[in-house]
């Protein structure tokens, strides 16, 4: 399975490395397409019975509604789980970045040589909880990943704040 | 908010009485709450077949007089027949069923409660908008109520059209009796629509990662299809009684000859919607047998891609077969061929369930707990009413059945017997679960006996008054209909019984029943994922992903 973070190199600048995180979204954007598209086509069919009659124009205002309806409710959730957190390792220089369903943005800077990364097997909000600290700050990173993930993205991080 | 939270686990949950009750924004709370008031909803329904049955027990008219409702009959009093009472009563009956008991306890109750927890979710995809949903329903169920004992037509309280709602009658039913059911109708459609988006939303985008779509257990699979369904055939009702509410109140003519209009027209979007209705009514009781069947005869269930392909199958084909409820208005004979065929293909999927059920048991070693009995019963009941369900879709054998007992027969086979089964089964299959406590076995199984035989004694006799020729929807019948008539008002009050004792059970398990004290009280082919919480699970669940291995048994596919 792909994990939902990813590490990535630019070839343009060989020494930043970048990883991002997001959560989990089980709702592909091929997904959203396929599934308004059959419910538009399923709406068809009571409509083919009242064509040629003034009743389609009773029913048709409410099926937009739904139709509507269903797409706002798929956007929405859609955009409340977009969370982005992208930490870039470059030089000596560690920046954690947290851009928000709303669109704001958190940020964190630390001299990559003095960020601790911690798990926290218990006191978290979730178990094994993945902290960076440093700064004077302690900060989160993929509090949204499973229970597995955020144990392999700490053994990633140790790895590679370590070199 | 990036910056990290340690702190010590403080879960604890805070809210009161009200706050919990009342402003819920929790999926299972929500589901609690959809299930008692569907209860309630339901002992209000059924309280009035009981009258009705007492009414039909012998020929005449012995209890509803127009000189006065009577519990007792009173052989020297004199007794007017009061039709319109019987016609608000057999309404009422209607729409209180269909659209305030079953649905809100199938897809409200259990499907709030157990879909997230099913696919890993830790709630809703939108908590406040089902809160919304939740008293949207108990509003509708208050204007349905209230419909019956607002002023009406005949000069009578309530109105007697049918749950139909056919124009003229419905149209020209005096009153604002008509109205307020109308927009109790309304009301609800509206619940049950913000309802389904939540739910779509949440199976689409809020499965836990790896749980690909033939992957989720097939109760999560079940409200997902019937959640399409509402989302698809609602808003052809709501738009069919906005014109309703528009011919009757101004002057328009949608459905009205003497404008231009054509009151057959209303028949056809009405079982537009009325047909997926039955199948959003049963959809979800498919999974909850499913996984009752798989649990108490110890194998995983037999099939699951066909089961899964079944259930869409069913639903899909629910939408092309509407006129088969119609086929008197006057059809073309090719109309009326398409009708037959598309809904006698309907047995395909339905048998692909059916032998998926038996098969699942097949080689099990089946334990005989109450909720497989209700299961037990689901299985055989149901699949006697789909049996008349083909003989009723042939549009020649209709001509003599329309209209008749048969018809009455079998719908309540399917329904009655079929969906109310599935909600007993899941009650007390979940009970444990969701209360912490365990039933007394042998409650549940007199519950179960009295009512398989109290609703089997209702209903089936019924096929043989259709059969004889007796006509639904009438107070009175002649003295050549009272035998059987006379057995099934006996099990009308049979399974009546069954239901007080129902609510006895339900009291005492609650107060005092053993506590259960072990995830899962049944065995480990109950391996959905509400299994691994503790019973009753904590207020918050799923908050983080759970693990894979918790819900993928490769046993099972």
């Amino acid at each position: 399975m792909v994990m939902p973070y990813d590490w990535t190199k630019s070839p343009a600048a060989p020494d930043v490395i970048e990883l991002h995180l997001w959560p989990h979204q089980s709702l592909p954007p091929k997904g959203f397409v396929l599934f308004i598209g059959v419910t538009c086509v399923m709406l068809t069919f009571p409509l083919v019975p009242l064509l040629g009659s003034v009743v389609l124009w009773g029913i048709l205002p409410f099926m937009l509604a739904a139709v509507a309806g269903i797409w706002a409710a798929l956007t929405r959730s859609r955009r409340d789980a977009q969370i982005l957190e992208v930490l870039t390792l470059s030089g000596d220089r560690a920046h954690l970045l947290r851009r928000n369903p709303r669109g704001d943005v958190q940020e964190w800077d630390c001299n990559r040589y003095w960020v601790r990364p911690e798990l926290h097997e218990t006191n978290g909000p979730v178990p094994k909880y993945v902290t960076l600290s440093g700064n004077g700050r302690r900060v989160e990173i993929g509090a949204f990943l499973s229970e597995d993930e955020r144990v392999s993205l700490y053994d990633d991080l140790v790895r590679r704040l370590k070199g | 908010m990036a910056d990290a939270a340690i702190h010590g686990h403080e879960h604890e949950d805070t809210r009161g009485f009200f706050t919990r009750w009342f402003m819920s924004t929790n999926h299972k709370d929500i589901g609690i709450l959809y299930l008692i008031t569907s209860a309630i909803v339901g002992f209000i329904a059924v309280a009035f077949t009981v009258y009705m049955r007492l009414e039909l027990m012998e020929p005449g008219v012995q209890y509803m007089c127009l000189e006065g409702a009577r519990m007792f009959a009173d052989a020297s009093a004199e007794c007017t027949p009061n039709g319109h009472l019987w016609n608000v009563l057999i309404t009422a009956h209607g729409i209180l069923m269909m659209f305030f008991v079953v649905i809100p306890a199938l897809f409200g109750g259990f499907g709030n409660y157990f879909m997230p927890l099913q696919i890993g979710a830790p709630d809703m995809a939108f908590p406040r908008m089902n809160n919304l949903s939740y008293w949207l329903y108990v509003a509708g169920t208050a204007l349905a109520v209230a419909s019956v004992l607002a002023p009406g037509g005949n000069d009578q309280m309530g109105s007697g059209v049918g749950w139909v709602l056919y124009p003229p009658l419905s149209t020209n039913e005096g009153g604002m009796s008509m109205d307020l059911a109308i927009f109790a109708v309304h009301v609800s459609g509206a619940s049950s629509i913000l309802g389904a988006i939540n739910m779509i939303t949440t199976f689409l985008n809020m499965r836990a990662p790896g749980m690909t779509l033939f992957k989720v257990p097939l109760f999560a699979w079940s409200i997902f299809v019937t959640s399409w369904l509402i989302l698809l055939a609602l808003p052809v009702l709501a738009g069919a009684i906005t014109m309703l509410l528009m011919d009757r109140n101004f002057g328009f003519t949608f459905f009205d000859p003497a404008g231009g209009g054509d009151p057959v027209l209303y028949q056809h979007i009405l079982w537009f919607f009325g047909h997926p209705e039955v199948y959003i009514i049963i959809l979800p009781g498919f999974g909850i047998i499913s996984h009752v069947i798989a649990t108490f005869s110890r194998k995983p269930v037999f099939g699951y891609l066909p089961m899964v392909w079944a259930i869409i199958a069913i639903g899909a084909l629910g939408f092309v077969v509407w006129a088969h409820h119609m086929y008197t208005v006057g059809m073309s004979v090719n109309q009326q061929a398409y009708f037959m065929l598309a809904t006698m293909v309907i047995a395909v999927p339905t048998g692909v369930k059916v032998f998926s059920w038996i098969a699942t048991m097949w080689g099990g070693s089946i334990e005989f707990k109450t909720p497989m009995l209700w299961a037990f019963g689901f299985l055989f009941l149901f699949t006697v009413g789909g049996v008349t369900g083909i003989v009723l879709s042939q549009a020649a054998v209709d001509r003599y059945y329309h209209d008749t007992y048969y018809v009455v027969a079998h719908f309540h086979y399917v329904m009655s017997l079929g969906a109310v089964f599935a909600i007993f089964a899941g009650i007390y299959f979940y009970l444990p679960k969701m209360s912490g406590r365990m039933y007394p076995e042998w409650a549940g199984k007199l519950h179960f006996w009295a009512m398989f035989i109290g609703s089997n004694l209702t209903f089936f006799p019924q096929h043989f008054l259709g059969r004889q020729g007796m006509p639904r929807r009438y107070i009175d019948y002649p003295e050549a209909f009272a035998y059987w008539n006379w057995w099934s008002s006996i099990g009308a009050f049979i399974a009546f019984a069954s239901f007080l004792f129902f609510f006895v059970v339900m009291f005492y398990t609650l107060t005092r029943g053993a506590r259960v004290t072990e995830n899962n009280p049944w065995n480990e082919y109950a391996d959905t994922l509400e299994w691994t919480l503790p019973s009753p699970p904590p207020e918050h669940t799923f908050e983080q992903l759970p693990k894979r291995e918790d819900w993928d048994k490769q046993h099972a596919h």
